[in-house]
């Protein structure tokens, strides 16, 4: 099995303390990725919901909240249908840069063999409302 | 963005485009014959060839009046692998955070 991290970095022109409750909160994080069952609670798993085609809730991304450091850092165990039950980590990493925040987000477990696909499976229920959303983003 | 992942992966976003590519799979066909396979009018499967090619799955290449489609699988294998669709699923996560996150900073200031 190859390990393969993926690493991202975005600026945001908010406190550390703003991007924390928008990783960590069930409303907030449905503004940009799903909403979560509940708050992220450390050491509890948690579940990120979205809706089916056929209007019925299902779970997308799952895992446990490994740590939580506010509001320096947070460690997740994810994973996703596709992913067949393999548990990968995400890593996020708040810095405070001239009154901004810079977060890292470190993905790491990824396996290169993943089964395509499921991959596919997923994309057809999750991947067009993502790229409308981005589409939306960018007006 | 990488436009090219992103146009792979909205062709393959759709039963009806993998459906297609399945069939392209066993041989080269023009739009008739995979219209063939469907119930639908042949400039809608035209549409689909289009989003195909534009997500390079498939080629097309003119014989004589017919033009033959041909699946590209070296296409498959970007939307196949974890890390560049991970890296697209978090670009665009992180450009919705930013802008839930700037949105939130409005609403404040007004």
């Amino acid at each position: 099995m190859t390990d393969i991290t993926i690493t991202k970095t975005a600026f945001f022109q908010a406190s550390r303390e703003t991007v924390w409750s928008f990783l960590t909160t069930k409303e907030k994080l449905g503004k940009w990725f799903h909403p979560a069952e509940n708050d992220l609670v450390e050491g509890e798993p948690y579940s990120l919901i979205g809706t089916a085609n056929d209007g019925a809730k299902m779970k997308i991304c799952w895992g446990t909240v490994l740590q939580m450091n506010f509001p320096e850092k947070l460690v997740w165990s994810f994973t996703v249908n596709a992913l067949e039950g393999v548990m990968t980590t995400v890593s996020w990493d708040l810095e405070e840069v001239n009154g901004g925040t810079k977060l890292t987000l470190t993905h790491s477990g990824l396996d290169a063999s993943g089964s395509g696909l499921e991959l596919i499976t997923m994309l057809d229920a999750g991947w067009d409302m993502h790229l409308g959303k981005l589409r939306d983003a960018n007006k | 963005m990488d436009t090219e992942i992103q146009n792979t992966f909205r062709a393959l976003a759709d039963s009806t485009r993998r459906d297609i590519l399945m069939h392209l799979s066993a041989k080269e066909m023009t739009i008739a014959e995979v219209s063939a396979h469907f119930d639908m009018t042949r400039a809608a499967v035209k549409k689909h060839l289009v989003i195909l090619e534009e997500g390079q799955l498939i080629s097309a290449r003119r014989i004589g009046r017919e033009t033959l489609n041909k699946l590209e699988p070296e296409g498959l294998k970007t939307a196949f692998s974890w890390i560049s669709y991970f890296s697209e699923f978090w670009n665009v996560k992180l450009q919705n955070l930013q802008s839930a996150i700037e949105e939130e900073g409005k609403s404040k200031n007004d």
